[in-house]
This record gives structure tokens, sequence and C-alpha cells, in this order.
């Protein structure tokens, strides 16, 4: 297996009107394989919709990128240039987004607006040949009927639909990175569960970057578990490791939050207070403010990158079972 | 389609009679008296109770209503106070030169207006962008007359580029020398219009493309590889144009009742001045013919405006 996308201490920050920049993205370190699908999840406002607009090089005007590499099959993406990145955008990495209901333009047939990446990124296809690609996509997606679905708009589509043209939109290249940007969090259970199916079917033609707060979703699709707090990436590890032993007092607070068959009646478990405001980071970890075993140290000093497993790491100052010499950031 | 048309015909049909009706007893109740001005005091008496007679004006109002609306039923607008042409003739004649100034001024306040304000919209905030919009706060407070004798003073008088007025050169030339005559009178008179036409485009294409461009849509088009001028061209464009449709739509309803401050500064022999000269002249029926065309251009470049918006984004159905 070979690494397609490879975070190394990547940080981005936003500039505010007085031309400070405020960290968000903190030395973010992780990597997904080809062919498997990784999971990023945490509360909102924790940098994961950021991550992955930072790797589609579509992050907003005031975003400044302070460090560190996002290795693509080896080459940094933060490196290239605007064309470079426009051939690999929708060809090579596509992304699906939260909202279905705004992310289609109003004035164009879905039919259009699936086709129009083929159009863009192999120019040669006939007219006849995007028209077929396009019906074949919206087929796969399971959109009943789909000669006559291409020439509606996206007004005449439901929720449901839409995400799943969407997915079809994003799916017309075959990329071999799909990043999903809370794609079912929108949707109701039933299309969830069908978009859900969609997206497993997917990792067999390439890779897959979850990116939710719903673990349901995660524990359904992925391999991997990235688990971002405050713009910091706090554990990592697989699927397994993650959900069974968590480490991480944050980590460890978002399963026990997590309603089970088995609970009764007694209130679930809530992580007192909420995300701290990206002005307000503490200097240490910035999960300290909400932690229960918070120590001296970890206010003012930043914790380190711990390696406990094969591939489980966690950033934090406790001390683990099984943890190794403290993981450098550095030789990931 | 032909059902929600019709309705809309028979709509602008009854906002046509209310605007005619308005019109007609407006000029009625003016404190003046249109006799006055009509008979020669030299006529003989016999001759003047002719004239008053020939007008109509020895009828009560209600009356001239009925014959004024029976004439307007019957394709007659009735003939001019002043030199007692038929009316529809008079505004026949003047008509084109105003859809000749109006169409010089719509094309180019769309072809220079649009670009600039796409222009601004991606230049948010900075430079290019505050230039533009000080030019276009300027374009839209500017008093007409103001500029127009400022574009006088310094082409007409001060280089001599352009004539100070009228149409073309008495006597008509023929052949191409008349249109180059023609066009150099046209082109003073259009700048001052097209200032502050094309400030009007380039603030709603600017306002509307900005809202455009924070749509997800559009990040969604960026997603899939487009560059920026795809973007702008397939996906934000024609999104944007509605606002600037409707507006360059009212634009152009009343903009066929002429300038009349513009044309009659530079004795632009339009329907404006036709106006402005009526109202002189205390030329009712005149008045009336102008303040009909003004309405029937007004309602209907209102319903092409609906259904070009129609056209452009099919969520809107056309509805009452």
């Amino acid at each position: 297996m070979s690494r397609l996308i490879e975070f190394k201490n990547y940080s981005m920050g936003f500039r505010d009107e007085d031309g400070r920049v405020h960290n968000l993205l903190d030395n973010i370190c992780f990597s997904i394989e080809e062919g498997t699908a990784v999971g990023i999840v945490g509360e909102s406002g924790c940098g994961k919709s950021m991550t992955s607009l930072s790797i589609m090089g579509l992050l907003p005007p005031s975003v400044v990128i302070q460090g560190g590499e996002i290795l693509y099959k080896g080459t940094d993406l933060l490196k290239k240039s605007k064309t470079e990145m426009q051939e690999i955008r929708g060809k090579e990495i596509a992304m699906i987004f939260q909202e279905p209901m705004t992310a289609l333009n109003p004035v164009h047939t879905i039919g259009f607006q699936i086709g129009e990446a083929l159009k863009i990124h192999f120019p040669d296809t006939s007219k006849e040949d995007i028209q077929k690609a396009v019906i074949k996509q919206l087929e796969l997606v399971g959109i009943p009927n789909p000669e006559a679905r291409a020439m509606q708009y996206p007004h005449q589509f439901s929720g449901g639909m839409r995400q799943r043209a969407m997915i079809a939109m994003a799916l017309i290249c075959q990329p071999k990175l799909l990043i999903a940007d809370e794609a079912t969090t929108a949707l109701d259970v039933t299309i969830q569960a069908q978009v859900l199916d969609l997206m497993k079917r997917l990792k067999e033609s390439g890779s897959l970057m979850v990116v939710t707060h719903n673990l349901g979703v995660v524990a359904e699709l992925c391999d991997e578990v990235v688990v971002m707090y405050a713009g910091r990436v706090v554990e990592r590890g697989s699927l397994e490791a993650i959900l069974d032993h968590p480490l991480h007092p944050y980590t460890k607070g978002l399963m026990a939050a997590i309603p089970t068959m088995t609970s009764g009646d007694e209130e679930l478990y809530t992580i007192p207070g909420s995300v701290p405001n990206i002005e307000n980071f503490e200097k240490g970890c910035r999960f300290s403010p909400r932690c229960e075993y918070c120590l001296d140290k970890c206010k003012d000093d930043v914790p380190p990158t711990k390696q406990v497993d094969d591939r489980h790491y966690v950033q934090c100052w406790l001390t683990f079972d099984g943890e190794g010499a403290d993981y450098d950031n550095n030789n990931s | 389609m032909g059902r929600l048309l019709l309705l809309r015909t028979s709509k602008g049909l009854l906002t046509i009679f209310v605007s005619i009706t308005i019109t007609f007893f407006i000029l009625r109740f003016m404190p003046a008296d249109p006799i006055s001005i009509l008979i020669d005091p030299k006529m003989g008496p016999e001759v003047q109770a002719q004239m008053i007679r020939r007008f109509g004006l020895d009828k009560s109002v209600p009356e001239q209503y009925f014959i004024f609306l029976k004439g307007l039923v019957t394709g007659d607008l009735g003939l001019s106070f002043k030199n007692q042409q038929p009316v529809i003739e008079i505004i026949m004649q003047k008509l084109p030169w105003t859809l000749l100034l109006l169409f010089v001024v719509v094309v180019l306040s769309l072809l220079v207006g649009i670009p600039i304000g796409v222009l601004a919209a991606r230049k948010q905030g900075k430079f290019a962008d505050k230039l533009i919009n000080f030019m276009v706060t300027l374009g839209i407070s500017v008093f007409l007359p103001f500029l127009a004798f400022g574009f006088l003073y310094i082409f007409a008088y001060y280089f001599k580029l352009f004539p100070t007025g009228g149409a073309y050169t008495p006597p008509p030339k023929q052949g191409l020398a008349y249109y180059l005559d023609v066009a150099k009178h046209a082109v003073l008179p259009s700048l001052t219009l097209f200032c502050s036409h094309v400030a009007s485009v380039v603030l709603y294409t600017r306002n509307s493309m900005i809202d455009v461009f924070n749509e997800d849509y559009i990040r969604t088009a960026y997603s899939k590889g487009l560059n920026e001028p795809m973007v702008i061209r397939y996906h934000a464009l024609k999104n944007a144009m509605i606002p600037t449709i409707t507006v360059t739509g009212l634009m152009i309803g009343t903009m066929v009742g002429g300038a009349v401050m513009t044309e009659t500064i530079f004795a632009w022999p339009g329907v404006g001045r036709l106006i402005y000269d009526s109202v002189s002249a205390m030329d009712y029926p005149v008045l009336q013919g102008a303040f009909l065309i003004l309405a029937v251009s007004v309602v209907v470049m209102n319903i092409i405006t609906d259904l070009v918006i129609a056209w452009l984004d099919p969520r809107i159905k056309l509805g009452g």
C-alpha cells in the first residue's frame, strides 16, 4: 500500500482585520493509504472542513498557510500552481459538500453539472459520450429514470437525490480520492443509509476521506480514524483502536457521549464546555480547560505526540500503556 | 404558459387604462386654459367657436373623456392643439429618434457596465473596486442637465468636436453622409444618458455578482477543476444577471417616453423634447399620446423582462 495523501506538520491560520494571524490547524500529521477510508471526526469548529479544503486548495482568502506539506502521491500540493491544482481538482481529487440544497447551481440542468468535469478534464470527449457517462453515473448512484432526470434542474430534485447527484458529479472522472465533507448530515436516515452504501462501494476504486461528527458513519465506512480538537490531531489510529481503546480524554468523552442499545434512562455523558474560539486557544493543550485529567503542564506546554501501538498515536501529557518514546512529528 | 401570458397582458392593459385616465384628468385639472393659447384673439368669434367645437373643448370633462376613450379604441388620438396634425403622426415622427438614442445607450451600458461590474466584484474591497464604486456613486447622483451642460461646454464649445444640438445639420444630406452626421449629433446626448445608466448597470452587476460569488455552488464549480473565467462565465453570470436585466427592462420602458431634460438640452427631436414642448404649449392631445406610449412601453418591457428572467432562472414560474 502506498500513501495517497500525507499531511506533514501542516499548519494554517486566519488573518483577522487587524492583520494578526490566528493559528487554527497546528502541526497536522496523518496519511491516507490507497484504497482505504479515513474518518476525520471532532466537534464543529475543530478545523475538519479546513483540513479538507486545504487538500482541494479552496481555502477562503483570509487563510494563511503557516508551514508543512500536504503530499499527494509524493508531491506537495501546497507548492502547485493554480493551473496544476485545476488539473487535479475534479479529476484526481473530488469533493462532496455538506449542503446538497445550495451546492448545486440552480440555473443549470443536473446533467450539465455532472458532465462538466468530464468536459474540462477530457476535452476530446464527444457530447454523446458525455451524455452517456452522465446517465451511467446517475444510474450508478441509484437515480431512477436517469435520461429524463438529467434534463431536470436541481429544484426538481429532493434533498437525497441532490446529494446523490453531487456524488455522481464528484465521481464522473473516477478520482483517486473522494473527500466527503458531512455528506450525509443533511439527509434523513433512510437516505443516509443509501448514500453510505454508495460510498462503501467507492472504496473499491479509490480512497475516501470522510469528514463528519457522526461516529456511526465512521464506524460504518472507515478503516482509520483521525480525531481532531481545536485544530490539532489529538488521536489517530485504526477504527478498532479508536472505538474500542480510546486513550485521549477527548476521544474517550466522544465515545461516552454516543447512545448505545444498552444505555438506559440515565443521562448521556457530555463533555463539559464547548470548543474554544480561535482567538482563545490555550497556550498548551487546547483541550485542557475541558479535560478532567488536566495536569499543570497541560496548560503551558503543547503535549507531545506519542506512539502507543503500530499505527496508534495520541497527543497528550498523560502516560499510557505501551507508550514508546515520544513520537517526533518530524518523522511521520 | 399561454394562459399566464394572457393574464399578464390583461393586467398590463388595465395598467395602461389607469395610467391614461390619470393623465387625462391631471391635464384637465391644471390651473390653465388651453383655449387662451389655442385661440388667436384676432380670429372672429365664429371662427373661435368653431375651433373650440372642433377640439371638443365646449363639452364637459366627462364627455371629453368618453370621446377620448372612443377615439383610443379606434386608434385615433385626436389632433394636436398646436399645429392641428394627428397626434399619432407627430409621435411616430419623434419616436424613432428616441428609440435610436435608447438603443445606443442601452447596448453601450450593458457592454461596458457588465464587465466593469464583474471586475469590481472580483476585486471587492481592493483599490479598483473602490475607484469603480466612487465613479458609480458619482454617475448615479449627478444631476443630468449639469452633466449635459458640462459636455456641451467641453466638447461642443471648447474643443468644437461635436455639434451643440439637433439630430442633423439642415438641410439633411444624402446617404452615408447623413448617417455620419446623425451619429455625430447623437454622441453628446448618448454620452450624457450613458453615464447615468452605465452606473446603475455596474452597481447592480457588482452587487449581485458578489452575492453569487459567496454561493456554495461557486465552490462546487471550483472543486470540479474549473478556472476563474469559466466559473464566472458558466456559473456566476447567468445567476447574477437577473437584477441587471430587471433594471435594464425598467430603464428601457421609461426611456421610450424620452429623456425629457437631456433631449431638451440637446434639442434632440425625440419624444422627451415633444413632451417638454407640449407642456409649454398646453397641447393636451399630444401629451396624452406621449404618456400612452410611455405606459405601453413600460408594460411591454415588464412582460419581456419577466419572460427573459423566467428563461434564465428555471425556478421562476410566470405567475400573477
